[in-house]
Formats: structure tokens, sequence, C-alpha cells
């Protein structure tokens, strides 16, 4: 779409009343425009004048206390000792087809990022084997690769194997996701969507994040920003990057 | 306009510590915002449970990605509230997706809506504002804000050309600001 195609669509924009491909579009366009944003603040402010000229409901009574419960700090890995977790249970919904084996590799990946994981299950030849496999993803001619566009600026590429099964987040630049949380890669082609494994950017080096699974049954990747250090078993939040596989 | 500017500044103060995990911003912010957040909710999907649970969403959101709050990019005030729209809006498709709602008999005539939705308005000068647009602007406008319906939704339903509800959108906010204008506070980065 050309800069007037997108300017045109921002009233509608503010007002959520477009598709999330266009949307995405909008939002791409946003990042780089010079005259957009600044437009698209006064239209947000009337979206805004339209919300708040509602009747007044009375929210119901504990709404203010469950969200204040909800953001309660809990205690994260690094300020205690590191939690013993079986290989299974940690990045991974029940029900999620994955090898053992595959999950081990994130979570020796994970470990090598810097990521309070168990680090006593980082055996140095299974990170070994995770990279080189990683890395022969990226120079292979049967990959294909999407970059993931957003709300945030980012350098974010998808590459997978579409037929090998294999794949890999590359995150070569990405803002701290913040206190306390991490960023987590979905998978979305079902009704739900299917948890990748969490991961936090490192900054000046580049992240890598490798997935095995049978991609076919996959329409999108998308990521989320959660609680660390786990992430959640379903998005909590709008992902702020996301790309059609 | 300068005391708007000044609440404005005074809300992003709050965001910026809110940012910084400070639980008692967080609590002076949900004082100011909760009853908005959830009355909006509350109109557009008219199910107090779902407003419930639309504005917990909202308030984890902004406690989450308060850093990624960008103040050139609109005031505190507008980025809670057009979160608020973004997850009532979500929570009303997902709810007409359930439903399996053929679309022309989920949307009820534009014009319903958008009377509907400005005789609600408690406030009486967007409630002004909206009346000084033409009956067509106000209805892409309140099909698409209340209602919660994509602009080709609406085309289709309303069987008009896309590229005419766009044109009826983009004109009627235009209109809007120029009437609210002085109380919308549009300060330059």
């Amino acid at each position: 779409m050309t800069h007037q195609e997108l300017r045109d669509l921002l009233p509608a924009y503010a007002l959520d009343a477009l598709a999330p491909e266009e949307a995405r579009e909008v939002e791409v366009h946003l990042a780089t425009c010079e005259t957009c944003p600044g437009e698209l603040r006064t239209l947000r402010q009337v979206a805004a004048e339209l919300g708040e000229a509602v009747t007044e409901s009375t929210p119901p009574a504990g709404l203010r206390a469950a969200v204040l419960e909800a953001i309660r700090p809990q205690p994260v890995a690094g300020a205690e000792p590191p939690v013993r977790l079986g290989r299974r249970q940690l990045l991974f919904p029940r029900g999620w087809a994955v090898g053992l084996a595959a999950a081990a590799a994130v979570v020796v990946a994970l470990a090598g990022m810097g990521i309070s994981v168990n680090r006593r299950l980082s055996d140095l030849q299974e990170r070994l084997a995770a990279q080189e496999a990683a890395l022969a993803l990226l120079t292979s001619p049967a990959a294909k690769t999407t970059v993931l566009a957003g709300t945030v600026p980012a350098n974010v590429r998808f590459v997978y194997d579409p037929a090998g099964g294999r794949g890999a987040l590359v995150v070569a630049d990405l803002r701290d996701p913040g206190v306390n949380l991490v960023y987590q890669l979905w998978l979305i082609g079902g009704e739900e969507p299917v948890s990748a494994g969490v991961f936090r950017p490192v900054s000046g080096r580049p992240v890598i994040v490798p997935i095995a699974t049978e991609f076919q049954r996959y329409r999108a990747v998308a990521i989320s920003v959660e609680r660390a250090p786990r992430g959640a078993r379903q998005p909590t939040t709008t992902p702020i990057l996301s790309g059609a596989i | 306009m300068a005391g708007m500017r000044g609440e404005d500044q005074a809300e992003e103060r709050l965001l910026v510590r809110v940012a910084r995990a400070e639980m008692s911003a967080f609590e002076e912010l949900y004082d100011r915002y909760g009853r908005s957040v959830y009355s909006l909710a509350m109109t557009m999907l008219r199910d107090a449970e779902a407003a419930r649970e639309v504005a917990q969403e909202v308030f984890l959101d902004v406690w989450r990605t308060a850093r990624a709050f960008d103040p050139t990019r609109g005031s505190a005030r507008s980025w809670i509230l057009s979160l608020a729209h973004h997850k009532s809006v979500d929570a009303v498709r997902r709810r007409r997706l359930r439903a399996v709602e053929p679309l022309s008999e989920a949307l009820p005539s534009g014009q319903d809506v958008a009377a509907e939705a400005t005789t609600a308005l408690a406030r009486g000068r967007v409630r002004e504002a909206l009346a000084a647009l033409n009956p067509e602007q106000r209805e892409a406008i309140a099909l698409a804000y209340y209602g919660g319906y994509t602009q080709r939704e609406i085309a289709e339903r309303l069987k008009i050309p896309l590229g005419t509800i766009k044109t009826r959108m983009r004109d009627g906010m235009i209109r809007l600001r120029d009437i609210l204008g002085a109380d919308v506070a549009v300060g330059e980065p």
C-alpha cells in the first residue's frame, strides 16, 4: 500500500475497525513514517473521547482487589535458588507433540542465553548440537524466512524448514521486555496458540530459539510479553510481533 | 487547554512510575481509570462478567507493557482508553465468532446502533459533536467504535462500497476532531 492509502486507513485504525492484516500493515508503516504517528495521535484522542463519553457503570466490587492481586510480585528465579524443573514441564504445555530432545534443546539454548532456568540441565554437548542444528538451518536452501512485524521496532526473523520440521526464531534486535517479564513465542494454528518457549533478548548479540514441530499445522508465529520466568499457558497480552508461516 | 496538558503530563509521570513497577502508582492509575475502562467494556459487551474480564486484562496489560508507552504517540489517557477499546472489540468479535452469527442477522441497522449509542452517551459535549455529523458519518463511526465492526463488515452490511465507508469514517473523525478540538489536547510531541 502507498503512504496515501495507509494514511487513509488511520481513522479506521484509531476506531479499531480494520481487519488484523490491515492493522498490521498500518503498524509497520507507523514505525517508519514521519507524519502518520502525529495524525494518529489526534485521531486516538478523538476515539478516547468517544470511549469516555459512554454511560458510567460501576465496576463490580472486588475488581480492584483482583487486579492488584494479579500484579503482585511473585518470586522469580534468580532471587531464589534455581527451581528444579522436569524438562517436560519447563516450557511446553501438556499435549504439545514435541520430542524430549527438542525440549531439551530449547532449555539448553535458553540457558545459553543467560535465562534463569535450571542451569544444571545444560550440557555442553546438547548445547552445541542445538546451535549447530539452528546454524545449519539458517543456511539451508530449503529454509523459509518470515520477518516478524508489529507494534515495536524489532529485527526478528523466523526461519524454518517446512518439510524437515525444524525451525528457529532469530532475535537480532528487540528491546528488553522489562523487569520480571519475558517474551514468549507462540505457534498459531488451531483454536489455541501453542507455546514454543520463552526468551529474553541479549544486547549486542543475536538470540536463537530452536523449535521442532510440524509447521504445516500452523499458520503464524507471534510473540507476546509474559511473566518471567516461565511465561503463560495462553497469551495474556496482545502480541507485539507476528508473522505468517 | 493548558490544564489539559498539565493533566496529561501528570498521567504520563504516573505511567513512567508504573513502568518502574511501583505498585502505588498503579493503584492510582486504577483509581483514575477503572471506572472508564469498565464502563466502555460494559457499553460494548453488555455483560457484566465479560466487561469485568476485559477490564482486568486491560490493567494487567497496562502493568506489563507500561514500558512500551510512548508519550510522543499520545496521552496516557488515550493509550489506556484505546487499550480498553481494543480488548473490548476483541471480546465482541470472539463472541460473534463463537455464536457463528450470520453477519446480516448479527448486525442491527446502522442507524439503530448509532441512535442507541448516541442516546446512551452521558457526556453532552461528545453527544452534541456526534449530532453535528451527518447521519451517514455518525452511523459509520458508531458501528465501528461502539459496535466493534470492521469497515469491511459495515460496507457489506449496508451494501455500500468500502471506499464510501472509509470516506464517511474519515470525514466524520475529522469533523469530530474539529468540533472537540479545543478540548482534545493535541500537543505536538
